[in-house]
This record gives structure tokens, sequence and C-alpha cells, in this order.
């Protein structure tokens, strides 16, 4: 079953007389439940795609349908409440807020996420039980990014987005880092969308979508996806 | 989970939050603190006032007045209550040299007292006093305690029934001369009108005192018809108890709106720039709860809660601060408590002050709401993004060829100072503001010194005053003058159009008295022409060579006089020479001896009334002196605290702000002491056009200051060069020491963390 519709979805930046055409007539169906990954070198339109995706950018032209519901006519409001209930966001650089502390960081979406989960639990599931009362700046980055995840996952999203999750991560904690990601996506049912210029990453994925020039140029569907472990980093 | 991060972000800016805290409370605590004072000045006098019967007027003739004429006046339609009275210096013959202001009051509902303590008044009694608790408890007086009170040949003894206090006396001088009260040497004492009848053998009354709401016209008309002829009559704004207190109450309005706009001014300004900078440094967190889904509502009810704490915090402390400094004004040991003689005082804090104090809240977490605003425009995307300060556009001056050849640090610095305008701006504000407290404080401790210099060492040069007896002969009058080798001088109560002056006559052979001149030095009296002081000349608008009129009290007669020229005086007067009075015609009967010989080598005889040495008058200036220094010392540290706090907060903002700068600087192999010296050298170019633009300014405000404080001194301005010294190398210090404070930051800047991440 479609979870997410794009229907020639457009975004254009425009500074001064200068325009930017980030992403230009895309179409795309993402499937429930399945791992999915975007490919694409530096300014290929991979994050305004994901932007728009999660809700943080509205197209300029275009509908962007969300479990049956257009979004791309949502107030700004209207927006955070989707993001609330609908997504879980992973950035490369955490994103936590450093004033609070690794429980406080993944609590703080019960104000506003109507069916969040347990934050003990999901720092327990990321394996970082121990540095509940830590500050983010006391973590190293493969668990700040582990927070993340459980803060993403915490909301109880439909979706989780993933913007180069182990791009400020070394190879060898980025695997772990994947893994737990997948891990907790399968167990918690979630459709996963990670943005990346990795390929090794795609490698693992259900689909892989290839953005160029602002525009999907090619979807391959992977019938026997590799695991983590299979892959040469 | 939000209110948390509030506490522990506030932490993490402690510098600029505890700065701009003092700010406010500062702004505020001056604000209320002087607004109070006048307020809980008026409320308490107009208390006092109503409470010992202050009278609204005073009619006076020297012939005095008869119970039959008080009848009149009590019977006019509109006057409340009237009284005769009897107001004379008496001295105190068990303290040589002390005087009291020996006071009868028929009705003792109109200018009577307030009992402190002893026994209630008694307008029956024949033996007892009621004399000012103060004046007792300055010479050791007790309620039974016998004292002799002298007039010229009456002795009066009478035993200590009370110790009191009158709104009549509510600021206790001898004359006009004497700025400050000394009780020492000077109080007041109320006996009843059947002792006075019983020593004096008669019962003379030379005043009138009223109580009435008719105004002056109205009521001198009624009281010229209700007597049959026109009096003299002083309204309460002519007598030194009324006026200065209502000059005093005025002083404090100029003060606590003319401080504290400076300080609230910067405490706004700071808000500004340090929100700006704040929201700016926590986009991507902003950035971050957007994207997590709370709603920009929920975001800029947090940032702008950060603003109101602030407010609230600040104004809550700068009321305590202002009633402190209210108290430290008002308490009866304070500089109210020893200029008013009041018993108590209530303070109030007027209702305006509440409402700007919650304006200003409102307007500090309007700031705060706008800069949020600003930095949650847009897409949640957009806000991800972290700040990017406006594009560098070359300047202006870089098209010289001499930019090109400045050193890369002054370079750097111009460019930074022309990036961060609003910065730039308020440190120049800081430090100007700083400069115009030092100097206008330090200026005014000069100005001070400087006037009495000239006053009482350059102009009353005679050590002794001898106030004749009224009744003396023109022979004794001489004969006093010739024994002391003095001077004499004569004071008449005239009038210019309406207003009541003094026309002081001199004859001056052995230059015991001088006047100062407008502008430098001291005027040379000439016998053909009058000296008017300079409020007088401002008044009616004269100028040396411009003739007016004067007329004196209850007679039809009027002089022209011719303007020689204008000259500072304490008093409202005119003064001419002895000559110059017989040319005019005007009859010459001194009052007044002015002698080197010292008061206790003047001689008990029937001519002489009082005598009054220049030292007493000196010694009520000593008090004052002490507190202006101690005004002069708050004020000068609140210049030091701004600056500091000012300087330190936008130091620690540029240092942020130039963080990643200074670490590309230090990994490039620049020296932490060179990146220092870079900071400091913006710092001190800051503070040279600071100074250049806070000298003049110190110096405008100082004059204002001067006008509108005490004009009633006529000081003319005066700011030594150890003031100007001083002001610049405290501004300096300021600007340096926090300069140094900041740019040992430097050494903990860490290269890596700060190079790592995207911009």
């Amino acid at each position: 079953m479609a979870i997410v519709e794009f229907k020639d979805v457009s975004r254009v930046y425009t500074s001064g007389d200068h325009e930017l055409r980030a992403l230009d007539g895309v179409n795309m169906t993402l499937e429930e439940g399945k791992f999915i990954v975007i490919l694409g070198p530096s300014g290929a339109g991979k994050s305004t795609l994901l932007n728009l995706l999660g809700g943080l950018d509205s197209p300029t032209s275009g509908k962007i349908i969300v479990e049956g519901k257009d979004i791309s006519t949502l107030s700004n409001d209207e927006l955070a409440e989707y993001r609330a209930a609908k997504v879980g966001f992973v950035f490369q650089f955490y994103n936590l807020v450093p004033t609070l502390t690794v429980h406080e960081n993944v609590a703080l979406v019960k104000e506003i996420a109507p069916r969040s989960l347990s934050a003990t639990k999901m720092i327990e599931e990321v394996g970082l039980a121990d540095h509940l009362k830590n500050f983010p700046s006391e973590l190293s980055g493969g668990e700040q990014q582990r927070v993340s995840i459980a803060r993403a996952l915490a909301k109880n999203p439909e979706i989780l987005l993933c913007d180069e999750p182990t791009g400020a991560l070394d190879s060898q904690t980025g695997v772990l880092v994947l893994k737990l990601l997948l891990k907790m996506a399968r167990d918690y049912g979630k459709t996963i969308v990670i943005v990346t210029h990795n390929q090794n990453i795609a490698k693992m994925a259900d689909v892989v979508m290839h953005v160029k020039n602002g525009k999907i140029v090619s979807v391959t569907e992977q019938e026997n996806p590799s695991s983590a472990d299979e892959i040469d980093w | 989970m939000l209110f948390k991060k509030l506490w522990r972000t506030m932490g993490l800016y402690r510098a600029q939050f505890i700065s701009m805290i003092i700010m406010i409370a500062l702004g505020v605590g001056i604000f209320v603190g002087f607004n109070m004072e006048w307020v809980s000045i008026d409320k308490n006098t107009f208390a006092f006032y109503k409470e010992t019967g202050f009278a609204d007027y005073r009619i006076t003739s020297e012939k005095g007045f008869s119970v039959d004429e008080i009848e009149k006046i009590e019977s006019i339609d509109g006057v409340e209550k009237a009284s005769r009275y009897l107001s004379v210096n008496a001295d105190v013959k068990e303290k040589n040299g002390d005087a009291v202001a020996l006071t009868v009051t028929e009705n003792a509902d109109v200018s009577g007292v307030k009992i402190i303590s002893g026994e209630k008044y008694d307008s029956k009694s024949t033996d007892g006093v009621w004399l000012s608790d103060k004046y007792a408890k300055a010479n050791g007086f007790k309620v039974g305690d016998t004292v002799t009170l002298k007039y010229k040949n009456l002795e009066i003894k009478c035993v200590i029934k009370g110790l009191v206090k009158s709104s009549e006396y509510l600021i206790c001088v001898r004359d006009s001369s004497q700025l400050m009260p000394d009780y020492k040497t000077f109080g007041f004492a109320y006996i009843s009108p059947a002792l006075y009848k019983k020593v004096a053998g008669t019962d003379f009354y030379p005043q009138i005192n009223v109580i009435s709401d008719l105004d002056k016209k109205d009521f001198t008309e009624k009281a010229d018809k209700a007597l049959g002829k026109t009096e003299l009559i002083l309204t309460k704004d002519e007598v030194g108890s009324y006026s200065l207190a209502r000059g005093e109450a005025e002083e404090g309005q100029t003060m606590g709106s003319v401080l504290p706009v400076l300080f609230l001014l910067i405490a706004v300004l700071t808000m500004v720039t340090t929100m700006h900078r704040l929201t700016a440094k926590e986009k991507t967190q902003i950035g971050t709860l957007k994207a997590l889904g709370f709603k920009d509502r929920r975001i800029l009810r947090h940032y702008t809660s950060y603003a109101f704490m602030i407010g609230i915090v600040g104004s809550v402390i700068g009321i305590a601060l202002g009633y402190g400094v209210a108290y430290i004004i008002m308490n009866p040991n304070g500089m109210m408590g020893t200029y008013f003689d009041m018993q108590k005082w209530v303070l109030y804090l007027p209702g305006f002050c509440v409402v700007t104090v919650i304006l200003i809240v409102a307007l500090l977490t309007f700031i705060g709401f706008l800069s949020v605003k600003q930095m949650l425009k847009g897409t949640a995307a957009d806000a991800l993004r972290p700040y990017t300060p406006k594009k560098m556009k070359p300047l202006v001056i870089e098209r010289t060829k001499t930019f090109h050849k400045l050193s890369f640090g002054s370079r750097w610095n111009l460019r930074d100072i022309m990036r961060h305008k609003s910065r730039t701006a308020m440190s120049l504000v800081g430090i100007v503001g700083c400069m115009i407290l030092v100097v206008g404080s330090l200026g005014m401790s000069d100005t001070m010194n400087a006037f009495l210099d000239m006053y009482y060492d350059g102009a009353l040069r005679y050590n002794t005053r001898i106030y004749l007896a009224e009744d003396t002969t023109p022979e004794q009058r001489d004969e006093i003058a010739e024994k002391y080798n003095g001077d004499t001088g004569a004071s008449l109560g005239v009038q210019i159009d309406d207003k009541t002056v003094s026309l002081d006559i001199y004859s001056l052979k052995n230059n015991m008295v001088r006047f100062p001149s407008d502008k430098k030095g001291y005027v040379k009296l000439g016998d053909d022409g009058a000296y008017i002081c300079m409020r007088l000349a401002d008044e009616f608008d004269l100028n040396v060579g411009d003739t007016f009129k004067v007329s004196p009290y209850g007679t039809d007669k009027e002089y022209t006089l011719k303007l020689a020229g204008i000259i500072r005086s304490t008093s409202e007067c005119v003064v001419i020479t002895d000559d110059y009075a017989e040319k005019l015609d005007i009859s010459f009967i001194p009052d007044s001896v002015y002698t080197n010989t010292e008061k206790e080598d003047i001689l008990s005889d029937s001519a002489v009334k009082t005598a009054q040495s220049k030292k007493a008058i000196m010694d009520s200036f000593d008090t004052f002196l002490e507190l202006m220094n101690s005004m002069v010392i708050i004020l000068v540290g609140g210049a030091l605290v701004l600056g500091i706090v000012v300087l330190y907060n936008l130091g620690v903002m540029s240092y942020t702000e130039r963080y990643r700068e200074m670490a590309t600087l230090k990994v490039v192999g620049f020296k932490d002491g060179k990146i220092g010296r870079l900071l400091i050298g913006q710092n001190i170019w800051l503070s040279v056009v600071g100074v250049v633009l806070g000298l003049p300014l110190g110096v405008l405000t100082l004059d204002f200051l001067l006008k509108k404080l005490a004009p009633e001194y006529e000081m003319r301005m005066y700011i030594g060069p150890v003031t100007y010294i001083v002001s610049i190398l405290l501004t300096f210090g300021v600007s340096l020491l926090v300069s140094l404070m900041v740019s040992r930051k430097n050494k903990k800047i860490d290269m890596v963390e700060a190079l790592k991440g995207a911009e």
C-alpha cells in the first residue's frame, strides 16, 4: 500500500533575480513498511525531497499525499501537527537540544506527539540506559545519533526520515548506528527513508531512488537486499 | 521539558542575562527611587502641613495687628482659620551664640506644633516653652529644663514643657544665607500668647497667618477690603519651608526623569542586541524544535519567556533597589531627614511608576518576541539552517588607498565594526553614558566647591554680621559700625511687578561684602546703577542699561532703577550702594553691620540685636557637602557598573560571534596574544570615539542639571582639569579592563570544535 505519493512536485528557490529549481516535477510513490534510500550527488535535490516529505517545507507546485491526505497545502500549525504525529527525523548533526539531558531530549516529544512511547524504554533500546542523565556534549557522536534515533522513534511516527544519518560518524560507528536504525524500524514496523550519497547504504535498501538535477532518474526495487554485515565498508 | 531548557539556557548565557538584569534593575531602581522620593516628599509634607496648620497666607505689618483686625480677617468668606502670629530670632542665654526662632501663635490650629514628647501645648501656660526636639537633642535640653530666651531687652525664663516639630520650621534656617539647618546653633521655640503678654506687657503681633483656599488675587482683595488698607501679603510659595520643600520635590522629579532614561535606554538597547544574538545562536535549536513538530506559537512562547523573565526579575530587583534608594534619601538620618524636620517618612510607590515598570516589562517581552519571530520566519527547513549574518559588502572606505595600507588588524576590526553596527552603537552608548555620568558627577562636585570658595571665601569677607535692633538711632548705628570697623547694610522688601524681592543697600567702605559677577570675578559696585541677581534678570528679561521699577511694600512710591550689572546671589535680590539710594531718594537705615571682629568679641549693647558668625554659615554646609559627596560616589559607581556591564556583555557577544573567525586565525597560526590585541584594539578605538563624544555631552548634561536642580544658587559651572583627566582615565580603564576580561577567553578556543560542522 502506498503511504506517500508525490504528484508533479516542484520546489523553486528564488533569491533576487536568481531562480533555483531544486525539484522539478517529481512523481513518486513510497510503499508502507519499506526501507527506501534516496541517492544522489550533493545539490541534486535530495534534502529538498526529504524536507518536503517531512513537512519542513512546502512545494512551489504539485501535491504530496501522505496516507491519503494532501500535506502540500497545510498551514504552518497543521504542518507542525503533521510532523509531531507522523514523522521522526534523524539529522546528520543529531540536532539535540544541548541544554537538555539525554532523557529529557527524548521525553520532549511527549509534549507534542499524541501516541508517544516511553522515553526510558526507547533509550534502553538504543543501549544508552546508563547515560540517561548525561548532556549531549558528554556523549560521543555515535551515542548522540542513537539518542536522536530514540527521539525519532519515541514519537511513534509512521515514517522515519534520515538525512545522512552516518555522515558525521566514522565508518565503524556508522555501521552500528545504521544497524540499530534498521532493526528498530523493522521491529516497530516503520517506513524508513534515508537520504545519502553513500552507495553502500543503498545496497541494504528495498527500494533505491536516484536523484539528479531535481528529478528522479531511476527507481530500483531490490528483491534481496544485503544485510549490513555483508557489505564491505 | 522546555521549562528546564529555559533555566539551563539562562545559565549558559548568564553573562548576558545577568548584565541585562543589572541594567534593568539599575534603570528601574533609579526611576522608582527618585520618583518615590518626590512623591513621598509631597505626600508626607502635605500631611504634616495639614496636621500642624501651615498657613497659606501671611499678612504682615510693622505696626502690628489688633484683635479687631484679626476678627475682620477671620470673618472673610473663604478664610478657614486665622491667627495673630509672631516669630523673632531670640538668643538662648544658656548656650552662648545659639538662637531660636521664638514663636507665638494665638490660635494653635494655625502654624501650630506637633508634640513629640512632653506635655500638650497649652495656650494659657505662663511659664512654659515648647522647644524644637532636634534643637533640644543637639544641645542636651530635656523636658523640665529651664531655658532663658533673650530678645532685645526682654528676658524670658521658662520651663521646657514639651519637645515639638512644626511645619512652619520644616526647613529650619536662620535666613536665606544658610542653606542647611544646623540644630546645634539654631532651632525654634513656641511660647504661649499668655506668657508673651505677661513678659512683653503688650500683645504686639506683626503678622496674621491664614489658612484659606482662596487664590492670591481674591484673598488680597478681600483682606485689603477687610483691613481697609494695603498690607504685604506673602503666599506660601514665598516661604522657605514650603518653596524649598517643593523645590526638593521638583529636583527629585528631574532626577527621576533624566537619569533613569539613560539606564533604561541602554537596558532596552542591550535587550534588542542580546535577544537577537541569543535567538540567532539558538536558530538551529529553534529549527530542531520546529522539525520535531512544535508549533510556532509554542516556540515563540518559550523564547519570549526569556525576555519576560529578565524583565520581571530586573524590575523586581529594581523596585527593591528603588525602595533602598528612597530609604537612603528619606530616612530620618538621610539626606532629606537632615534637611526636613519630619518625625517620620512614609514611602509611597507612585502609581505611574508601577504602570511604567509594567510597560517596560511589556516592551522587553515584545523585543524578545520580535527577535524569535524573525528566526521562525519561513519553513521549518529554513529555520533548521544556521543563522547567517548579512552578506559582507565592501565598505566605501575600502575603495581608498589608505585602507589597504592599514594593518590586517585594523582592516579586520573596521569591517567587523561596520558589519555589526548595532553592537558598535551599543558599545558607544555604554562608553558615552559612562563618560557623561563621571564628568557630570565629578563636575558637580567641582562646581559646588568652586561655588563655596567664590561665595563664602570671596564674597563674604567679614567674620561676623551684627543685626542691629529696630529702634536704634543713627548715632548708635554709626558708633557700632565705627567701633568694629565695619560696613553697613540694609534690606528692604520691594516689589517688581507682583514679585516680592529684597532690595539690599550697602555702604561698603571696607569691602566686607563682594558680589560675584555673572561672568568672571567680582563686580565693583558703582554709584549710578543697580545690580540684580541672574534669576531676576532672566525672569524680567533685563540687560545692562535697561531700567526697571521697584516699589517698597505697602507704599505707593515707585523708584526707577538703571541696571548696571548682573550678579550671582543665593537670594533673589536687587543690590545698590548707599550713594545710589540717596540719589534715588530711598532712605538708608542700616539693619546690619559686617565686621572682621569675631562674634565672641562683640560686646552686648542695646543697639545689637544679635550677631551671626560666618563660621556658623559655613558649618551648615558641611553636611550638605557630605551628602553631595556620597551622591557623587553613588553616581560614579553607577557609571562604572554601567560601563562594565554593557561592554562586558557586548564583548562576550562579539567573542562568540567571532569564535569561528578567531578559531580560523588560530589554525592559521596566530598566537593567543595577537588575537587578544586585535580584540582590544577595536575596544580602544571605540573608547576613543566614545570619550570624544561623551566629554561634551557630559558638560552639557551638567549644565542642564545645574540649571534644573539648583537654579537658586546661581552657580557657575566649573570642571577642573583633574575631573577631565580622571573621567578619561576611568572610562578608558573600564574599557581596557573589560577587554582583558574578554580576551582571556581566547585561550579556550577549541579549533577543532569550532571548525567542525557546516555553516
